[in-house]
């Protein structure tokens, strides 16, 4: 990343707060991009040590919004500076923790429903080997017992497949979520 | 290091730092960063909510090779805040200290 690429991405994440703000604060950086390259060092290793534009973005909306809230302007500033701040590091225990929770209940229901289709299935089955057995207990009220053995395979055969197939989402499911979380480590690590 | 902490930690360096002498920021950032792994970045949002709350006043002065530059000066509040941080700082290091080496542990 080079000075303008640099100064770009500072910009844009500052879009919130107010022009004159914005200025000064690009100044600041000017300024030090300008002195370092004087020192004779490279636009790549200035941008690289000073660090992430977007975060360092969010630093200023923050200062910015704490000091609405003190001032008065807005009941809701403190509010939103604590979301804001939440964004470099808690915000993703909660917004990780809604949709991640979410997914993963979605998950073991998918995983429940499959087994039991399979499960039901291998009970029908199971019931006509010990109807004989038991005529007592077990009763089919004149269902048709072909029929019966058909229904039961095709249920047993489809819960498989779904069990199969859960496999294969729940091991989708759990790459994502590691791509997801190391992303965000990236991003508060400094 | 602990974000919050490593925030608090810069804010008391800077104010101990430009309580010597008027320093600009890159200077300042220069002299941080040889002691301390940080990104340098970060220093500028400290700097600019420091100046705000009144802690430093700024000015810009001319330097004979190269552009000008923005200076930062500690005022008396900034002397007493940093004063505050200090024995907040030596309190809480005496207090690790103290559980480092098992002392009053009983």
């Amino acid at each position: 990343m080079d000075k303008a690429q640099f100064l770009t991405r500072l910009k844009r994440s500052l879009s919130r707060l107010p022009e004159n703000e914005k200025k000064e604060i690009l100044y600041d950086y000017e300024e030090h991009f300008r002195i370092g390259l004087d020192e004779g060092k490279t636009e790549e290793e200035i941008a690289r040590s000073l660090g992430n534009p977007n975060v360092l973005g969010k630093l200023f909306h923050i200062d910015a919004l704490l000091e609405e809230g003190r001032e008065g302007k807005h009941a809701g500033a403190v509010v939103r500076a604590v979301f804001a701040s939440l964004g470099l590091g808690f915000f993703n225990i909660i917004f990780i923790l809604g949709p991640f929770s979410a997914l993963l209940a979605g998950l073991i229901s998918l995983w429940a429903s499959a087994a039991s289709l399979a499960l039901s299935g291998l009970a029908v089955i199971l019931s006509l080997i010990l109807q004989p057995l038991l005529p007592a207990f077990i009763d089919f009220g004149g269902l048709n017992i072909a029929f019966a053995i058909f229904a039961a395979v095709g249920a047993s055969a489809l819960g498989l497949l779904a069990l199969i197939g859960m496999v294969y989402l729940t091991r989708w499911f759990l790459l994502i979520t590691e791509k997801y979380i190391r992303f965000n480590l990236r991003i508060i690590k400094k | 290091m602990n974000v919050q902490f490593k925030k608090g930690v810069l804010e008391l360096c800077v104010l101990v730092i430009i309580c010597r002498r008027d320093f600009y920021g890159y200077e300042l950032v220069q002299t941080i960063s040889s002691n301390i792994d940080i990104s340098e970045g970060t220093i500028y949002p400290l700097l600019r909510r420091l100046t705000k709350d009144g802690h430093f006043n700024t000015y810009i002065r001319e330097s004979g090779e190269g552009p000008p530059r923005k200076y930062y000066q500690i005022t008396e509040k900034g002397k007493e805040y940093k004063q505050a941080l200090l024995e907040e700082w030596n309190q809480f290091i005496t207090g690790v200290n103290n559980l480092i080496e098992e002392k009053d542990i009983t």
